[in-house]
């Protein structure tokens, strides 16, 4: 690719960080909160698009990562009186480790099996979360201590959506992820020209395990209260997915713009209509598959207005 | 006559899938720097054939010696990385992927970035794809997707190179283009050929040497003009008289 469609696109970055950087002054509390959440969820769909949009193993469990990253913060802060930014790196290091553990057997299945595995992964580590009291405090869940840290937890996430999004870019413009969109196009034959794809799939699978942690653990520092059925919610996992194939999964443009135009649509009709917006939001949905299957950057591609493929 | 070169020894290859005897005890040498041919009947285990050698199918016994290192049991990505590049009967393009990335994936990480988008081009250019670069592999008529994957095939610049079917689908301008290239690739670099082609035209004006295959066995070897004159390969093909 030419060098100046790398400068353009980190430019575009730059001007993202720094009105991100330069706003939460000028915001009250709930506009904090929402874009916060908005870039949590950059960071989910970002790491879902690594396994799912790249090497095409669509997961519907990603949400024990996140789950898991926030339990770690929450336990160590709480029990252990940890301070809370350290906490982060032991969610990463503990998502790592059972992803590639969970990776293993599971990344040998595919397409629907491979899916409903991690659907059951995600509700297992629910179920563990819910009942081993004495480590996880079970049902009842973990109130964090109660301290102002809308801003603390504002620029971590805006730290940990800027490594993702580098990250991201990397394996967007890199040949590691051309081979991986090669295990997602033709398995068999990507391994018949050289690719070995457990390799490549763990790897995949560990690197978009392990950006959900450090977001789940600054979300639980966030939230202040967390319980299983809250951190192991599918809906969740639905969130990330959705956003990411609005915006165009198999891109890294795609489920950061996906991200925020309907999270920030999901929030205004909620806030709106309480009880419809789910109905409105699904509506929503079924038209994008229906009109954009490959979504706004899919769309873009046909119009013309961006070139196919992620090497130039 | 001297005594050529083997480049890959097929020792009593067996692949059964339940009570079919895909391949049977396969016996044959090809010989180095040559083109050969590997030819049957439907469902004579050329295909099957191919993907033992490629790893693709494990074998149930024997040994293919390549290099003097048996291959039998080696993953697919292990064999390719050894120096043996294969197509497939159906192409194997990735249809969502840009035929610049199709040839990319292909090469060898060991190979700097930069080399690896100069040979891509190159072959590109070789197959006349370059216009074609940045579209999806999918978008490609079927003769341009089998130059495609002969391309791609060659990213790494393999010793031996197996062509399953590449005449099937293609028109008769581009198949003699794409012969054209497969007698460079022997002639000027020496390269080792093997093919499984339904189509005889192919078989007999290009191979230097023909292996026959029929339920799994090897019948016959030797030269395209003996082959054909072969009782047992005729048999094979037409019957008993």
């Amino acid at each position: 690719m030419a060098q100046n469609e790398h400068l353009r696109n980190f430019g575009m970055l730059a001007i993202l960080i720094i009105v991100l950087s330069v706003l939460p002054p000028n915001l009250n509390l709930y506009q904090r909160s929402v874009i916060m959440f908005t870039m949590m969820y950059v960071v989910l769909a970002l790491s879902w698009n690594i396994i799912s949009g790249y090497t095409g193993y669509v997961s519907f469990g990603h949400v024990m990562f996140y789950g898991i990253g926030s339990y770690a913060t929450a336990i160590l802060v709480v029990d252990y009186g940890w301070h809370w930014i350290p906490t982060l790196f032991v969610g990463v290091l503990v998502s790592f480790v059972i992803s590639l553990c969970i990776g293993f057997p599971v990344l040998r299945l595919k397409g629907p099996y491979f899916a409903i595995a991690m659907l059951g992964a995600a509700e297992g580590t629910r179920v563990v979360a819910t009942v081993w009291d004495s480590f996880t405090h079970g049902g009842e869940g973990i109130g964090l201590p109660n301290v102002e840290n809308s801003f603390e937890t504002y620029f971590a996430m805006l730290v940990v959506m800027l490594v993702t999004i580098v990250v991201s870019y990397w394996v967007g413009h890199s040949r590691f992820g051309i081979r991986l969109n090669a295990i997602r196009e033709d398995e068999i034959a990507a391994e018949s020209l050289g690719i070995n794809s457990t390799f490549y799939k763990l790897s995949a699978f560990a690197l978009s395990a392990i950006f959900p942690a450090a977001a789940g653990g600054i979300q639980a520092y966030k939230v202040l209260y967390i319980d299983p059925e809250t951190e192991f919610f599918i809906l969740v996992t639905i969130y990330m997915k959705l956003f990411a194939m609005f915006g165009g999964k198999g891109t890294v443009i795609g489920p950061i713009l996906g991200t925020f135009i309907l999270y920030i649509v999901q929030e205004i009709t909620w806030v709106k209509f309480p009880t419809a917006h789910l109905i409105a939001f699904g509506v929503f949905i079924v038209l994008v598959a229906r009109f954009m299957p490959r979504g706004l950057m899919g769309f873009a591609i046909d119009k013309g207005w961006a070139r196919k493929g992620m090497v130039h | 006559m001297a005594e050529t070169e083997i480049a890959l020894d097929i020792q009593n290859l067996k692949k059964y899938f339940g009570g079919i005897k895909a391949v049977d005890g396969c016996t044959f040498q090809v010989p180095k720097g040559q083109i050969s041919g590997l030819i049957g009947p439907n469902g004579s285990g050329k295909t099957t054939t191919f993907n033992l050698l490629t790893g693709v199918l494990d074998a149930d016994s024997g040994e293919v010696l390549y290099n003097g290192e048996n291959i039998v049991g080696l993953k697919p990505y292990e064999v390719f990385n050894r120096g043996i590049s294969r197509t497939f009967q159906i192409t194997r393009i990735y249809r969502e992927m840009t035929v610049f990335e199709n040839m990319l994936s292909a090469s060898s990480m060991k190979m700097p970035v930069r080399e690896a988008r100069e040979r891509a081009e190159q072959l590109m250019e070789f197959v006349t794809l370059t216009k074609l670069r940045g579209e999806y592999g999918g978008n490609l008529s079927y003769g341009q997707q089998k130059l495609l994957e002969f391309a791609r095939a060659l990213m790494t610049d393999p010793e031996l190179i197996l062509l399953d079917e590449p005449a099937a689908g293609v028109n008769r301008t581009l198949l003699n283009n794409l012969l054209d290239h497969i007698h460079h690739l022997q002639e000027d670099q020496g390269k080792t050929i093997l093919i499984v082609e339904h189509d005889m035209n192919v078989i007999m004006n290009h191979c230097e040497k023909v292996f026959v295959l029929d339920y799994g066995v090897k019948i016959a070897e030797g030269l395209p003009e003996d082959i054909q004159k072969n009782e047992d390969v005729i048999e094979a093909y037409f019957g008993h008289r």
